[in-house]
Protein backbone atom coordinates (compact mmCIF):
# COMPACT_ATOMS: atom_id res chain seq x y z
CA UNK A 1 0.00 0.00 0.00
CA UNK A 2 1.36 3.49 -1.04
CA UNK A 3 1.61 6.02 1.74
CA UNK A 4 -0.80 8.55 0.34
CA UNK A 5 -3.36 5.51 0.45
CA UNK A 6 -2.64 4.66 4.11
CA UNK A 7 -2.79 8.44 5.33
CA UNK A 8 -5.91 8.87 3.12
CA UNK A 9 -7.74 5.83 4.77
CA UNK A 10 -6.64 6.84 8.59
CA UNK A 11 -7.68 10.44 7.40
CA UNK A 12 -11.60 8.87 6.57
CA UNK A 13 -11.66 7.19 9.32
CA UNK A 14 -11.08 9.65 11.77
CA UNK A 15 -12.98 12.29 10.41
CA UNK A 16 -16.13 9.53 10.41
CA UNK A 17 -15.46 9.32 13.97
CA UNK A 18 -15.53 12.90 14.76
CA UNK A 19 -18.35 13.16 13.19
CA UNK A 20 -19.68 10.22 14.64
CA UNK A 21 -18.37 11.86 18.18
CA UNK A 22 -18.56 15.31 18.05
CA UNK A 23 -19.81 14.72 21.41
CA UNK A 24 -19.77 11.45 23.48
CA UNK A 25 -23.13 12.42 24.79
CA UNK A 26 -26.25 11.31 23.02
CA UNK A 27 -30.39 11.62 23.51
CA UNK A 28 -29.88 8.56 25.64
CA UNK A 29 -27.08 9.58 28.04
CA UNK A 30 -28.58 12.54 28.29
CA UNK A 31 -31.85 11.39 29.28
CA UNK A 32 -29.87 9.18 31.81
CA UNK A 33 -28.32 11.81 32.80
CA UNK A 34 -30.84 13.96 33.96
CA UNK A 35 -32.87 11.28 35.71
CA UNK A 36 -29.32 10.63 37.67
CA UNK A 37 -29.81 14.19 38.89
CA UNK A 38 -33.34 13.92 39.73
CA UNK A 39 -33.33 10.61 42.09
CA UNK A 40 -29.84 11.37 43.27
CA UNK A 41 -31.87 14.94 44.67
CA UNK A 42 -34.31 13.07 46.24
CA UNK A 43 -31.68 10.51 48.02
CA UNK A 44 -30.08 13.49 49.60
CA UNK A 45 -32.94 15.14 50.61
CA UNK A 46 -34.62 11.89 52.01
CA UNK A 47 -31.46 10.55 53.46
CA UNK A 48 -30.79 14.17 55.08
CA UNK A 49 -34.18 15.44 56.14
CA UNK A 50 -37.07 12.75 55.63
CA UNK A 51 -35.92 9.33 57.20
CA UNK A 52 -35.63 8.99 61.22
CA UNK A 53 -32.19 8.63 62.91
CA UNK A 54 -31.77 4.64 63.91
CA UNK A 55 -32.48 3.72 67.16
CA UNK A 56 -29.44 2.32 67.98
CA UNK A 57 -26.58 3.92 65.34
CA UNK A 58 -28.42 7.66 65.55
CA UNK A 59 -27.34 10.26 63.38
CA UNK A 60 -24.73 8.04 61.64
CA UNK A 61 -27.14 5.49 59.87
CA UNK A 62 -27.77 8.25 57.24
CA UNK A 63 -24.19 6.92 55.84
CA UNK A 64 -25.80 3.73 54.82
CA UNK A 65 -28.16 5.49 52.08
CA UNK A 66 -24.31 5.76 49.92
CA UNK A 67 -22.13 3.16 51.63
CA UNK A 68 -24.68 0.36 50.45
CA UNK A 69 -25.45 1.49 46.69
CA UNK A 70 -22.18 2.29 46.15
CA UNK A 71 -20.85 -1.17 47.32
CA UNK A 72 -23.44 -3.30 45.05
CA UNK A 73 -22.88 -0.85 41.90
CA UNK A 74 -19.04 -1.79 42.56
CA UNK A 75 -20.34 -5.60 42.33
CA UNK A 76 -22.28 -4.88 39.63
CA UNK A 77 -19.63 -2.79 37.81
CA UNK A 78 -17.21 -5.83 37.96
CA UNK A 79 -19.46 -8.12 37.17
CA UNK A 80 -20.37 -6.17 33.64
CA UNK A 81 -16.59 -6.11 33.52
CA UNK A 82 -16.63 -10.09 32.88
CA UNK A 83 -19.57 -10.33 31.23
CA UNK A 84 -18.10 -8.14 28.57
CA UNK A 85 -15.24 -9.49 28.41
CA UNK A 86 -16.11 -13.18 28.18
CA UNK A 87 -18.04 -11.83 25.04
CA UNK A 88 -14.33 -10.73 23.86
CA UNK A 89 -12.43 -13.67 24.69
CA UNK A 90 -15.04 -16.48 23.65
CA UNK A 91 -17.26 -14.75 20.67
CA UNK A 92 -16.21 -16.06 17.85
CA UNK A 93 -16.01 -12.23 16.07
CA UNK A 94 -13.24 -10.49 19.04
CA UNK A 95 -15.11 -7.19 18.72
CA UNK A 96 -13.07 -4.44 20.61
CA UNK A 97 -16.35 -2.98 21.87
CA UNK A 98 -16.75 -5.34 24.39
CA UNK A 99 -13.48 -4.89 25.66
CA UNK A 100 -13.77 -1.39 25.54
CA UNK A 101 -16.75 -1.76 27.72
CA UNK A 102 -15.32 -4.23 30.46
CA UNK A 103 -12.31 -1.23 30.73
CA UNK A 104 -15.16 1.44 31.42
CA UNK A 105 -16.84 -0.69 33.76
CA UNK A 106 -14.21 -1.71 35.72
CA UNK A 107 -12.67 2.13 35.81
CA UNK A 108 -16.44 2.97 37.25
CA UNK A 109 -16.19 0.16 39.76
CA UNK A 110 -13.00 1.27 41.21
CA UNK A 111 -14.46 4.68 41.66
CA UNK A 112 -17.48 2.75 43.63
CA UNK A 113 -15.25 0.42 45.69
CA UNK A 114 -13.20 3.45 46.69
CA UNK A 115 -16.72 5.50 47.87
CA UNK A 116 -17.49 2.11 49.66
CA UNK A 117 -14.30 1.56 51.76
CA UNK A 118 -14.13 5.49 52.72
CA UNK A 119 -17.88 5.63 53.62
CA UNK A 120 -17.71 2.60 55.04
CA UNK A 121 -14.81 3.77 57.22
CA UNK A 122 -16.24 6.54 58.16
CA UNK A 123 -19.19 4.49 59.40
CA UNK A 124 -17.06 2.20 61.05
CA UNK A 125 -15.16 4.36 63.25
CA UNK A 126 -18.48 6.14 64.29
CA UNK A 127 -20.17 2.76 65.23
CA UNK A 128 -17.08 0.23 66.27
CA UNK A 129 -15.13 2.86 67.10
CA UNK A 130 -12.56 1.98 64.65
CA UNK A 131 -11.84 3.43 60.89
CA UNK A 132 -10.05 0.27 60.06
CA UNK A 133 -10.05 -3.19 61.18
CA UNK A 134 -8.76 -6.29 59.29
CA UNK A 135 -11.25 -8.10 59.92
CA UNK A 136 -12.64 -10.67 56.52
CA UNK A 137 -15.59 -8.32 55.47
CA UNK A 138 -13.01 -5.62 55.25
CA UNK A 139 -9.84 -7.42 53.92
CA UNK A 140 -11.66 -9.22 51.03
CA UNK A 141 -12.76 -5.66 50.28
CA UNK A 142 -9.86 -4.30 50.01
CA UNK A 143 -8.05 -7.16 47.97
CA UNK A 144 -10.99 -6.67 45.63
CA UNK A 145 -10.22 -3.21 45.11
CA UNK A 146 -6.51 -3.95 44.46
CA UNK A 147 -7.05 -6.60 41.82
CA UNK A 148 -8.91 -3.96 39.95
CA UNK A 149 -6.83 -1.02 40.11
CA UNK A 150 -3.86 -4.32 39.49
CA UNK A 151 -6.89 -5.09 36.35
CA UNK A 152 -6.26 -1.26 35.18
CA UNK A 153 -2.81 -1.33 35.18
CA UNK A 154 -2.69 -4.21 32.90
CA UNK A 155 -4.86 -2.30 30.61
CA UNK A 156 -2.01 0.43 30.82
CA UNK A 157 0.78 -1.81 29.61
CA UNK A 158 2.60 -2.04 26.36
CA UNK A 159 1.36 -3.95 23.22
CA UNK A 160 -1.46 -3.70 21.18
CA UNK A 161 -4.85 -3.03 21.84
CA UNK A 162 -5.61 -7.05 21.10
CA UNK A 163 -2.96 -7.88 23.80
CA UNK A 164 -4.66 -5.43 26.00
CA UNK A 165 -8.28 -6.70 25.80
CA UNK A 166 -6.90 -10.19 25.81
CA UNK A 167 -4.81 -10.02 29.37
CA UNK A 168 -7.16 -7.79 30.75
CA UNK A 169 -10.51 -9.85 29.84
CA UNK A 170 -8.61 -13.08 31.33
CA UNK A 171 -7.69 -11.37 34.69
CA UNK A 172 -11.52 -10.05 34.40
CA UNK A 173 -12.67 -13.37 34.42
CA UNK A 174 -10.54 -14.81 37.53
CA UNK A 175 -11.19 -11.16 39.34
CA UNK A 176 -14.80 -11.72 39.15
CA UNK A 177 -14.81 -14.99 41.53
CA UNK A 178 -13.72 -12.66 44.32
CA UNK A 179 -17.28 -11.07 44.29
CA UNK A 180 -19.07 -14.16 46.35
CA UNK A 181 -15.98 -14.35 48.48
CA UNK A 182 -16.48 -11.03 49.11
CA UNK A 183 -20.42 -11.22 49.77
CA UNK A 184 -20.33 -13.81 52.41
CA UNK A 185 -17.10 -13.25 54.43
CA UNK A 186 -19.45 -12.27 56.55
CA UNK A 187 -21.00 -15.95 56.51
CA UNK A 188 -18.29 -17.68 56.24
CA UNK A 189 -16.09 -16.44 59.06
CA UNK A 190 -16.98 -14.18 61.97
CA UNK A 191 -16.56 -10.38 61.13
CA UNK A 192 -16.74 -7.19 63.20
CA UNK A 193 -18.98 -5.95 59.51
CA UNK A 194 -22.91 -6.72 60.24
CA UNK A 195 -24.83 -9.55 58.19
CA UNK A 196 -26.77 -9.00 55.30
CA UNK A 197 -29.64 -6.77 55.80
CA UNK A 198 -31.44 -6.80 52.40
CA UNK A 199 -29.76 -9.51 50.89
CA UNK A 200 -30.76 -11.83 53.86
CA UNK A 201 -30.74 -15.47 52.91
CA UNK A 202 -34.22 -15.93 54.60
CA UNK A 203 -35.30 -12.81 53.09
CA UNK A 204 -36.55 -11.41 56.85
CA UNK A 205 -35.70 -7.41 56.17
CA UNK A 206 -36.13 -5.56 59.44
CA UNK A 207 -35.44 -1.97 58.40
CA UNK A 208 -37.84 0.78 58.68
CA UNK A 209 -39.99 1.65 55.59
CA UNK A 210 -38.74 5.01 55.04
CA UNK A 211 -35.15 3.88 55.13
CA UNK A 212 -35.46 1.06 52.60
CA UNK A 213 -37.32 3.02 50.20
CA UNK A 214 -35.02 5.85 50.33
CA UNK A 215 -31.96 3.21 50.32
CA UNK A 216 -33.41 1.18 47.29
CA UNK A 217 -33.63 5.13 45.50
CA UNK A 218 -29.96 5.19 46.46
CA UNK A 219 -29.38 1.80 44.32
CA UNK A 220 -31.66 3.30 41.50
CA UNK A 221 -29.54 6.71 41.28
CA UNK A 222 -26.13 5.05 41.67
CA UNK A 223 -26.92 2.90 38.49
CA UNK A 224 -28.13 5.51 36.95
CA UNK A 225 -24.86 7.52 37.51
CA UNK A 226 -23.14 4.26 36.35
CA UNK A 227 -24.64 3.58 33.52
CA UNK A 228 -23.85 7.47 32.17
CA UNK A 229 -20.41 7.15 32.94
CA UNK A 230 -19.51 3.98 31.57
CA UNK A 231 -21.53 5.11 28.20
CA UNK A 232 -19.41 8.20 27.96
CA UNK A 233 -15.98 6.65 29.54
CA UNK A 234 -16.46 3.71 26.61
CA UNK A 235 -16.65 6.28 23.76
CA UNK A 236 -14.01 7.93 24.72
CA UNK A 237 -11.78 5.59 24.55
CA UNK A 238 -12.98 4.68 21.50
CA UNK A 239 -11.56 7.69 20.52
CA UNK A 240 -8.41 7.12 22.56
CA UNK A 241 -7.76 4.03 20.53
CA UNK A 242 -8.80 5.66 17.14
CA UNK A 243 -5.93 8.48 18.16
CA UNK A 244 -3.08 5.74 18.92
CA UNK A 245 -3.88 4.06 15.86
CA UNK A 246 -3.32 7.03 14.07
CA UNK A 247 -0.33 7.69 15.65
CA UNK A 248 0.96 4.20 14.64
CA UNK A 249 0.16 4.88 11.16
CA UNK A 250 1.64 7.76 11.22
CA UNK A 251 4.97 6.35 12.67
CA UNK A 252 4.63 3.72 9.92
CA UNK A 253 4.27 6.74 6.77
CA UNK A 254 7.10 8.03 8.78
CA UNK A 255 9.80 5.05 8.20
CA UNK A 256 8.36 4.21 4.36
CA UNK A 257 8.90 8.44 3.89
CA UNK A 258 12.96 7.70 5.29
CA UNK A 259 12.79 4.45 3.14
CA UNK A 260 11.94 6.27 0.44
CA UNK A 261 13.85 9.17 0.43
CA UNK A 262 17.28 7.10 0.83
CA UNK B 1 11.81 -26.25 4.74
CA UNK B 2 8.00 -27.67 5.16
CA UNK B 3 5.92 -24.67 6.14
CA UNK B 4 2.70 -25.82 6.02
CA UNK B 5 0.07 -25.38 9.23
CA UNK B 6 0.57 -28.49 11.57
CA UNK B 7 -2.75 -30.10 11.85
CA UNK B 8 -4.85 -29.30 15.11
CA UNK B 9 -3.83 -31.43 18.00
CA UNK B 10 -7.01 -29.37 20.21
CA UNK B 11 -10.19 -28.81 18.23
CA UNK B 12 -10.93 -24.90 18.50
CA UNK B 13 -14.79 -25.69 20.42
CA UNK B 14 -12.40 -27.97 22.93
CA UNK B 15 -9.85 -25.13 23.60
CA UNK B 16 -12.62 -22.07 23.61
CA UNK B 17 -14.11 -24.42 27.06
CA UNK B 18 -10.51 -24.98 28.33
CA UNK B 19 -9.86 -21.84 30.25
CA UNK B 20 -13.55 -21.67 31.40
CA UNK B 21 -13.04 -25.32 32.73
CA UNK B 22 -9.81 -24.07 34.87
CA UNK B 23 -11.08 -21.11 36.16
CA UNK B 24 -13.58 -22.64 37.78
CA UNK B 25 -11.92 -25.84 38.59
CA UNK B 26 -9.52 -22.63 40.08
CA UNK B 27 -12.38 -20.68 41.71
CA UNK B 28 -13.95 -23.73 43.50
CA UNK B 29 -10.37 -24.80 45.02
CA UNK B 30 -9.46 -21.33 45.70
CA UNK B 31 -13.37 -21.00 47.80
CA UNK B 32 -13.05 -24.61 49.63
CA UNK B 33 -9.35 -23.57 50.71
CA UNK B 34 -10.46 -20.44 52.02
CA UNK B 35 -13.63 -21.57 53.36
CA UNK B 36 -12.77 -25.19 54.86
CA UNK B 37 -9.34 -24.89 56.06
CA UNK B 38 -8.51 -21.23 57.18
CA UNK B 39 -11.35 -20.30 58.77
CA UNK B 40 -10.09 -20.65 62.21
CA UNK B 41 -7.13 -18.61 60.66
CA UNK B 42 -9.23 -15.92 59.21
CA UNK B 43 -11.79 -15.83 62.02
CA UNK B 44 -11.93 -12.12 63.77
CA UNK B 45 -13.07 -13.31 67.43
CA UNK B 46 -13.47 -15.79 69.86
CA UNK B 47 -17.47 -16.27 71.37
CA UNK B 48 -17.24 -15.92 75.27
CA UNK B 49 -18.34 -19.46 75.71
CA UNK B 50 -15.26 -20.68 73.74
CA UNK B 51 -12.25 -18.74 75.50
CA UNK B 52 -9.92 -21.50 76.97
CA UNK B 53 -11.57 -23.89 74.82
CA UNK B 54 -11.02 -23.54 71.32
CA UNK B 55 -8.30 -23.61 68.97
CA UNK B 56 -6.86 -19.99 69.13
CA UNK B 57 -8.88 -18.68 72.02
CA UNK B 58 -5.99 -19.68 74.35
CA UNK B 59 -5.70 -17.73 78.02
CA UNK B 60 -2.13 -17.22 77.78
CA UNK B 61 -2.63 -14.94 73.99
CA UNK B 62 -4.20 -11.23 73.46
CA UNK B 63 -7.55 -12.05 72.97
CA UNK B 64 -10.91 -10.65 70.85
CA UNK B 65 -13.99 -11.69 73.05
CA UNK B 66 -17.71 -11.23 71.24
CA UNK B 67 -20.65 -11.15 73.71
CA UNK B 68 -23.29 -9.09 74.22
CA UNK B 69 -22.90 -6.70 77.17
CA UNK B 70 -25.54 -7.99 79.99
CA UNK B 71 -28.17 -5.35 80.69
CA UNK B 72 -27.57 -4.02 84.82
CA UNK B 73 -24.01 -5.06 84.60
CA UNK B 74 -22.50 -1.67 83.19
CA UNK B 75 -20.70 0.11 85.35
CA UNK B 76 -19.09 3.24 84.87
CA UNK B 77 -16.23 4.87 87.07
CA UNK B 78 -13.94 7.80 86.25
CA UNK B 79 -11.24 5.95 84.89
CA UNK B 80 -12.76 2.28 84.11
CA UNK B 81 -15.73 0.87 82.68
CA UNK B 82 -17.18 -2.50 83.97
CA UNK B 83 -19.86 -5.27 82.56
CA UNK B 84 -20.26 -8.40 82.01
CA UNK B 85 -19.94 -10.00 78.78
CA UNK B 86 -22.85 -13.09 77.81
CA UNK B 87 -23.02 -15.17 74.44
CA UNK B 88 -24.65 -18.93 74.53
CA UNK B 89 -25.02 -19.39 78.48
CA UNK B 90 -21.70 -18.29 79.64
CA UNK B 91 -20.33 -15.10 81.07
CA UNK B 92 -16.68 -13.03 81.36
CA UNK B 93 -16.45 -9.94 83.22
CA UNK B 94 -14.70 -7.16 81.47
CA UNK B 95 -12.96 -4.40 82.89
CA UNK B 96 -11.67 -1.63 80.34
CA UNK B 97 -9.84 0.90 81.11
CA UNK B 98 -11.66 4.39 79.85
CA UNK B 99 -15.31 4.68 78.43
CA UNK B 100 -15.76 3.10 75.44
CA UNK B 101 -17.66 5.98 73.67
CA UNK B 102 -19.92 5.66 70.59
CA UNK B 103 -22.83 3.88 70.43
CA UNK B 104 -21.46 1.83 73.44
CA UNK B 105 -24.46 0.33 75.62
CA UNK B 106 -25.89 -2.05 77.40
CA UNK B 107 -27.82 -4.94 75.13
CA UNK B 108 -25.52 -4.23 72.19
CA UNK B 109 -23.09 -6.88 70.97
CA UNK B 110 -19.30 -5.92 71.39
CA UNK B 111 -15.88 -7.33 70.71
CA UNK B 112 -13.19 -6.81 73.70
CA UNK B 113 -9.41 -6.99 73.24
CA UNK B 114 -7.26 -8.26 76.27
CA UNK B 115 -5.85 -10.55 77.95
CA UNK B 116 -7.15 -12.75 81.07
CA UNK B 117 -5.93 -11.77 84.42
CA UNK B 118 -7.70 -13.55 87.05
CA UNK B 119 -10.53 -14.63 84.59
CA UNK B 120 -11.55 -11.30 84.34
CA UNK B 121 -10.32 -9.71 80.67
CA UNK B 122 -8.61 -6.46 80.93
CA UNK B 123 -9.60 -5.09 77.61
CA UNK B 124 -7.76 -1.42 75.93
CA UNK B 125 -9.97 -1.76 72.71
CA UNK B 126 -13.49 -2.00 72.18
CA UNK B 127 -15.26 -2.77 69.16
CA UNK B 128 -18.93 -2.28 68.97
CA UNK B 129 -20.71 -4.57 66.57
CA UNK B 130 -23.82 -3.15 65.52
CA UNK B 131 -27.15 -5.62 64.38
CA UNK B 132 -28.34 -5.64 60.90
CA UNK B 133 -31.50 -4.65 62.24
CA UNK B 134 -32.49 -0.58 61.49
CA UNK B 135 -35.13 1.06 63.41
CA UNK B 136 -36.55 4.67 63.36
CA UNK B 137 -35.76 6.37 66.63
CA UNK B 138 -38.39 6.21 69.15
CA UNK B 139 -38.38 8.71 72.07
CA UNK B 140 -40.81 7.08 74.04
CA UNK B 141 -39.65 4.11 73.87
CA UNK B 142 -35.87 5.14 75.00
CA UNK B 143 -37.65 6.55 77.99
CA UNK B 144 -39.41 3.57 78.93
CA UNK B 145 -35.74 1.18 78.72
CA UNK B 146 -32.88 2.79 79.15
CA UNK B 147 -30.86 1.47 76.47
CA UNK B 148 -32.07 1.84 72.89
CA UNK B 149 -30.33 -1.69 72.30
CA UNK B 150 -32.28 -3.62 74.76
CA UNK B 151 -35.46 -2.19 73.52
CA UNK B 152 -34.86 -3.30 70.40
CA UNK B 153 -33.72 -6.66 71.50
CA UNK B 154 -36.77 -6.93 73.75
CA UNK B 155 -38.80 -5.67 70.66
Amino acid sequence: MKASQVNTGVSLKMSQSSQKFSSTGTQATRVIGVLAIVVMAWVVISGLVFTPADVVQGESVRIMYVHVPSAWIAYLAFIVTAIASSFYIFAKRHSLGFDRVAGASAEVGVMFMAITLITGSLWGRLTWGEFWQWDPRLTTTAFLFVTYIGYLAVRRLDGSIEQRARRSGVIALLAVLEIPLVHFSVVFWRSLHQRATILDPNGDVKMDGLMLFTLFSGVVAFTLVFAWLVLHRQRTMLLSDLSNERGLDNAILARQSENASN
Amino acid sequence: MDLTPRPETISPKRRRWMPIIVLSLVGIGGVIVVTQFLSSAIDYYCNVDEVGVRSGCDTANRLRVQGTVEQGSLAKSDNTTEFKLVFNGKSLDVVYSGDPGGVFQECISVVAHGRLVNGVLESNRIEVKHSNEYEAKNKDRLENSGSAACSQVQG
